[in-house]
Order: C-alpha cells, then sequence, then structure tokens
C-alpha cells in the first residue's frame, strides 16, 4: 500500500496543471457549499433575531382578554413581584415589565396617534432589551421621552419639545401628562419607530393609573428561541404567573414562524441545487482526467500492473485529490464566510439596487444586512459528499479501463 | 337556487300581506314619514343646554360622569366634565367634523386627527366619529316600514343611501305603536354585521318634550360593555351665542 500511495502522489505530480484543475473543482465545490451555508445560518439567525429579539422576546405574559380586547385595565397585578420570581428562574435570561397605552400626543395643538411604552429603560438598554445598545447618556429623565425616529420626523419633533399626552388611564379616567422630548429612537420594530413614546416604566404607571402594574412581561430565556416550550412551562410554574396568559414567540406571531419555517425550507432547496451542482463539476473533471489517461493506464497493465491495484493507485489519487480540495476548499469557504460575518453581506444591494434598505414585514424591521457564520458541523456534508463524489467519479473509468485488454485500452 | 326562490315567495308573502292587511285597526303601519321625521328631531334644537350623566360599564367596573354641556344647530356642541373630581373641567369642543379636548391638569388642548376618530371618546363606547355626525335619516338614508317588531310596536329599517360615507349602512329602529318614540336601534356596520345596539329607555317630559331620557349604547364585539347616556336636564330652548363654541372658550378656566 505504501507504494501505491508514493506512485498516486508521483502520478498527481507528473501532471501539475490536470491535478490543479482537479483540485480547483473540488476546492470551489465546498466554498460554494460553505458560502450558502454561511448565508442561510446568517439569515436563519438575523430573522430569528429581528423576531424574538427586543418587541416580542421568547416568551409573553399577558392578562388572558389583554392581546384581543387591548383595554388598558387589562393588567398584570403585582408586576414587580411576579418579574422579580421570573428573573430568578434559571431558564431565563433577561424579562422585563412593560406598558402598552395608546394615546393622542401633541407638540401644538395637533394630536396625533401614538403608543405609550413605559418601560425599564436602564435594564431594556442590555441584551436583547427594546433599547439594546442605547448609551447611558440617552437615558431620558422621570419626565423624559425617547420618540420613534418617523414619528419624529412625521410630527417634527426635535429634543427638548414639550409633547402633551391624553390616554386612558386603567381606571377610565383621562390621563393626561406632558413630557419633554429627551431623544430620537431609531428600532428594529416598525410600531416603536412610527407610533413609539418610550418613557419610563414607572412614569408610564403614574401616568396611565397602574400603580405596580404592567400589560406585558416579556421574557428571554437563555437557550434558542426554539426552546420557547419549555420555557413558559417553567413560567406557568411561577407565583402570579398562574392566572395569565403565558405565549411563546411561535404562538403570538404564527404565521411570522410559519414564514421562517418556509424560508428554511427554500433555503434547503437551493443548498441542495448547489451541492448538486458542485458535485456535477467534480464528477466531470474527475471523469475526464481518468478518461483522459486510459492509454497510460493501458500501458500499465501491459507492463504486468493487475487490474486491481490500478484501481488502487487511481483510487489512492481520487481520495488524496478529494482529501486536499475539500480542505482547501474549506479553508477557501470558511475565510469567505469569516469576512463576510466580520463585514456583513447587504442582498438588497446584489439588484439594481445601490442603496441598501431594510426589509419591513409583519411590521418589524428586519436589518437587510446578513452576517453570515458557520457551525463546526456545517464542513462535514462538503467534505463527506465532495470527497465521496470525486472518488466515485475517479474509480467509475478506472474500473471500465481496469477490464479492458491491455492492447484495447493502449488504443483508447 | 330553490331556497332563493322560497325566500322570495315568502317575502313577496309578507309585502302583499302588509299591503292588503286591514287598514284603521290600532296596528296600521305607521306613516314613514312621520317616523323619520320623529327620529331626526328627537333631540334636535336650535340651540341647547343641558346636563348628562355618562355611565361605563365593563365587566372590571363600573365609572359614571357627569357632564355639561351646550349645542347650536346640528355642528358645534361643548361638553365640560363636571365629576369626578379628578377630571372635572376637561373638555370637548366640535366645530363642524373638527374635535378637540382640553385638558385643564396640563393646560393643553389637543386636536383629535382624523385617524383617531373612530376611536374611543373619553373611553366611553362612543367613538370620536359619533360627536361629530351631523347625518339624517331624511337626508342620508331610505326608510322602508319592515312589520311588526318583536316585542310590540313598529321595525323600521334605514339603508345608507348610494355615496353616503359613514359607519352604518342599515340602522334599524324599534319604535312603539304610536310611532312616537324609539324603542331600540341595531346599527349594522359596512360589511353587515350588527356592530352596536342601542336602547332608549326611561320616558319623561323634559323642557316640554317627551323623550327617551336613558339611552343605553351595548357594543355587540365587546360582551359585558355598556355605556349609558341619562337626561339630567335639558333645555332645548337655549340661548346659546356662537362664541361658546371657540378655544377660547374651550380653554377658559372653570
Amino acid at each position: 500500500m505504501p507504494s501505491t500511495l508514493r506512485i498516486a502522489f508521483r502520478n498527481l505530480g507528473r501532471n501539475g496543471r490536470r491535478t490543479a484543475l482537479a483540485l480547483v473543482a473540488i476546492a470551489i465545490a465546498q466554498t460554494a457549499v460553505l458560502a450558502i451555508d454561511g448565508l442561510m445560518n446568517g439569515w436563519v439567525e438575523a430573522s430569528l433575531e429581528a423576531m424574538t429579539g427586543p418587541m416580542m422576546g421568547h416568551a409573553q405574559l399577558h392578562h388572558p382578554d389583554w392581546r384581543e380586547e387591548r383595554g388598558p385595565d387589562l393588567v398584570i397585578e403585582d408586576a414587580d413581584a411576579t418579574l422579580a420570581r421570573i428573573r430568578a428562574l434559571p431558564d431565563v435570561e433577561s424579562a422585563y415589565a412593560r406598558i402598552y397605552a395608546p394615546a393622542l400626543a401633541a407638540r401644538e395643538v395637533d394630536g396625533r396617534a401614538v403608543v405609550v411604552v413605559g418601560v425599564d429603560i436602564a435594564a431594556e438598554r442590555g441584551p436583547g432589551g427594546l433599547l439594546a445598545g442605547l448609551p447611558e447618556g440617552a437615558i431620558p429623565d422621570a419626565r423624559g421621552a425617547l420618540v420613534g425616529s418617523r414619528l419624529a420626523r412625521e410630527a417634527g419633533l426635535s429634543v427638548g419639545d414639550e409633547l402633551a399626552l391624553l390616554g386612558q388611564g386603567a381606571d377610565g379616567s383621562f390621563a393626561n401628562d406632558l413630557v419633554r422630548v429627551s431623544g430620537v429612537l431609531q428600532t428594529p420594530i416598525d410600531l416603536v419607530n412610527r407610533m413609539g413614546v418610550i418613557v419610563h416604566l414607572e412614569t408610564a404607571r403614574d401616568v396611565f393609573v397602574m400603580p405596580g402594574q404592567a400589560h406585558e412581561i416579556n421574557v428571554r430565556g437563555a437557550g434558542a428561541p426554539d426552546e420557547a416550550p419549555a420555557l413558559v412551562a417553567a413560567l406557568r410554574g411561577v407565583e402570579g404567573a398562574d392566572a395569565l396568559e403565558i405565549l411563546t414567540w411561535r404562538e403570538l406571531a404564527p404565521q411570522l414562524s410559519q414564514f421562517i419555517d418556509i424560508a428554511g425550507v427554500y433555503g434547503l432547496v437551493v443548498m441542495m441545487i448547489v451541492f448538486i451542482a458542485a458535485a456535477a463539476g467534480v464528477a466531470n473533471t474527475m471523469l475526464m482526467a481518468t478518461f483522459e489517461r486510459r492509454r497510460e493506464l493501458g500501458m500499465l497493465l501491459s507492463l504486468g500492473t493487475s487490474p486491481g491495484r490500478l484501481v488502487r493507485i487511481v483510487l489512492a489519487e481520487a481520495v488524496i485529490l478529494g482529501l486536499f480540495g475539500v480542505a482547501l476548499g474549506t479553508l477557501l469557504g470558511a475565510g469567505l464566510v469569516l469576512y463576510q460575518g466580520a463585514v456583513g453581506v447587504d442582498p438588497t444591494t446584489w439588484g439594481n439596487q445601490e442603496e441598501s434598505m431594510d426589509v419591513a414585514m409583519y411590521g418589524l424591521n428586519w436589518a437587510a444586512t446578513i452576517h453570515p457564520y458557520l457551525r463546526p458541523a456545517d464542513v462535514l456534508p462538503g467534505f463527506v459528499g465532495v470527497s465521496v463524489v470525486s472518488v466515485v467519479a475517479a474509480l467509475w473509468p478506472a474500473l471500465i479501463t481496469a477490464r479492458l485488454e491491455p492492447m484495447e485500452a493502449m488504443r483508447g | 337556487m330553490e331556497r332563493s326562490i322560497r325566500a322570495g315567495g315568502a317575502a313577496l308573502a309578507v309585502a302583499l300581506l302588509l299591503t292588503f292587511a286591514p287598514t284603521g285597526s290600532a296596528q296600521a303601519p305607521p306613516d314613514l314619514d312621520r317616523v323619520t321625521r320623529t327620529l331626526d328631531d328627537l333631540f334636535r334644537s336650535s340651540a341647547s343646554v343641558g346636563r348628562i350623566e355618562l355611565t361605563v360599564v365593563t365587566p372590571r367596573g363600573t365609572r359614571t360622569m357627569r357632564m355639561r354641556m351646550w349645542s347650536r344647530g346640528e355642528d358645534r356642541a361643548l361638553i365640560v366634565v363636571e365629576a369626578p373630581a379628578r377630571d372635572q373641567g376637561t373638555a370637548t369642543l366640535r366645530r363642524d367634523r373638527n374635535l378637540w379636548n382640553y385638558l385643564p391638569r396640563i393646560s393643553r388642548t389637543i386636536r383629535v386627527p382624523p385617524s383617531m376618530m373612530l376611536s374611543s371618546w373619553m373611553g366611553t363606547d362612543l367613538t370620536n366619529d359619533d360627536l361629530t355626525q351631523s347625518s339624517t335619516f331624511r337626508e342620508d338614508f331610505t326608510g322602508q316600514v319592515v312589520g311588526r317588531a318583536e316585542g310590540g310596536g313598529w321595525t323600521i329599517r334605514y339603508d345608507a343611501n348610494e355615496g353616503v360615507v359613514g359607519l352604518w349602512r342599515r340602522i334599524e329602529y324599534d319604535v312603539d305603536d304610536a310611532a312616537a318614540l324609539p324603542l331600540r336601534a341595531r346599527y349594522f356596520d359596512r360589511r353587515m354585521r350588527l356592530a352596536r345596539v342601542m336602547r332608549f329607555e326611561d320616558v319623561r317630559v323634559m323642557d316640554g318634550r317627551r323623550i327617551p331620557t336613558r339611552l343605553v349604547l351595548e357594543p355587540q364585539d365587546r360582551e359585558g360593555h355598556r355605556t349609558e347616556m341619562r337626561y339630567l336636564e335639558m333645555d332645548f330652548d337655549a340661548s346659546v351665542p356662537e362664541s361658546t363654541f371657540s378655544l377660547t372658550e374651550l380653554e377658559r378656566p372653570r
């Protein structure tokens, strides 16, 4: 066997051009598979992140009728105590209490429909929070408000403006107050950009007469978004949560969740097509390279090389080519994906679009930029698939040649 | 097909019965024009001053407000909250299709934008749109006497005229036997779904007019919700100057 390997290496070295061509074909196949893989991973993650990110969380708790009716008085009582117990759960990464109160807002006299969102501003600056990444200096004071970017543009609001709010208190009274615009906010959530007036939870509680109450507790699990059902099961055991409606993000937005699943299937189909195309390229290259050597192989046969040995030599060559090619492709592909992951890919600029546009869907702004990435396991299908294809494609003509009479083979 | 023929046959039979029903009895169908005028003019006046009590009932609680109101013609109204104390002085001004809310606590006036016309007015089951409506059955609807109402009286059907922009495609009124007072009204939306039912109760003579003094509004899509309007006092022939309905007057300290 060592001599077989040696001969195989020597054969590969003898025709550098052919070897290089085969290596490149195999490497490109693996690179393409990895690049698509990376894009798919990045896209799925970006979508899941957009969806289960700041607005939705992995699970939500509400008064059982709140989602249907949105009545201001459909509240979670004693929200802080329940929230503390939820935060103490081991499966919970973060949890936030929120108030959503529709209101009229006016800088001067013309009112405009807004949603006053009361949040724990300091806490929601953390990962997964509505205000993730908000610098500390931008935290408004007790009477300050952050307004959505589109709302600010359309209503002509700028920092320092006084905004009159009129809504309905949880007790039915006229909730009205003045807040000062302390910042303009661009979030991934369309609703917040269009209608959001974000104030401190305590301010909202004060204005809308909701002492210690909230409309929503938004929970993000420590695990992946798809572990939400287990998270919900854990939440059901929390004291104070038993009378509430607890739903996973998939239950909260079934169409969105379905959309992700369908997109995943499309991705798989694209992946298969790329894989088949890559395999065909490799097969073609290897087939041609081996057929080309029929005379040479026939010569070896006529010199007394046994057919079995001949096949073993070609097999060894193919395995070496396959392994080196895939390794090279993995390096190239991983490098490409790493690079893309670092700088981000924006498919919306691939057509005739010059400018990137964020994709708004289901009320969420999906950042158009994707950050592709690879998991170690993603290398495997290409590694196995591409090298198996290259070996089979080389072996087949070798087997045919080995079965021929030496003279016949040499005549080509 | 067969079904629709049968239904058509039934309708024809009813129509024939109505046409040839013996006249002169107590059960004679009312005159449509007279009913329409009655309904249109029930609370109408060139200028009025009154006091009403609004009770908002939800499955979770009840809230009562007392308000004073001034009106002039069909498109001027000013409503000021007198009680509860927390909301005292909160006021709504209507001029034509515009609504302003004045909030004394923050001394600010906010105009209700067109996009909020279908939102609740002051937390009741009434919408801002209800306050700015000035359609009449005479002009905007086509009436038809349907027949005897369930539980007595007559049912009159009003279908919105082609081209009339409004929330209601059909409004059905049950009126009493004398066709002098409404008993119930059923409002059907653009998709012909029953959206709200209004009951007219507690008939009394107020400032010389015999009117139902309690109106109960039940939205059909929100179980357990209801808004009651009770007329506490009404002066249908008040003199109310046009200047009452100005932003200055709206913001006047009370």
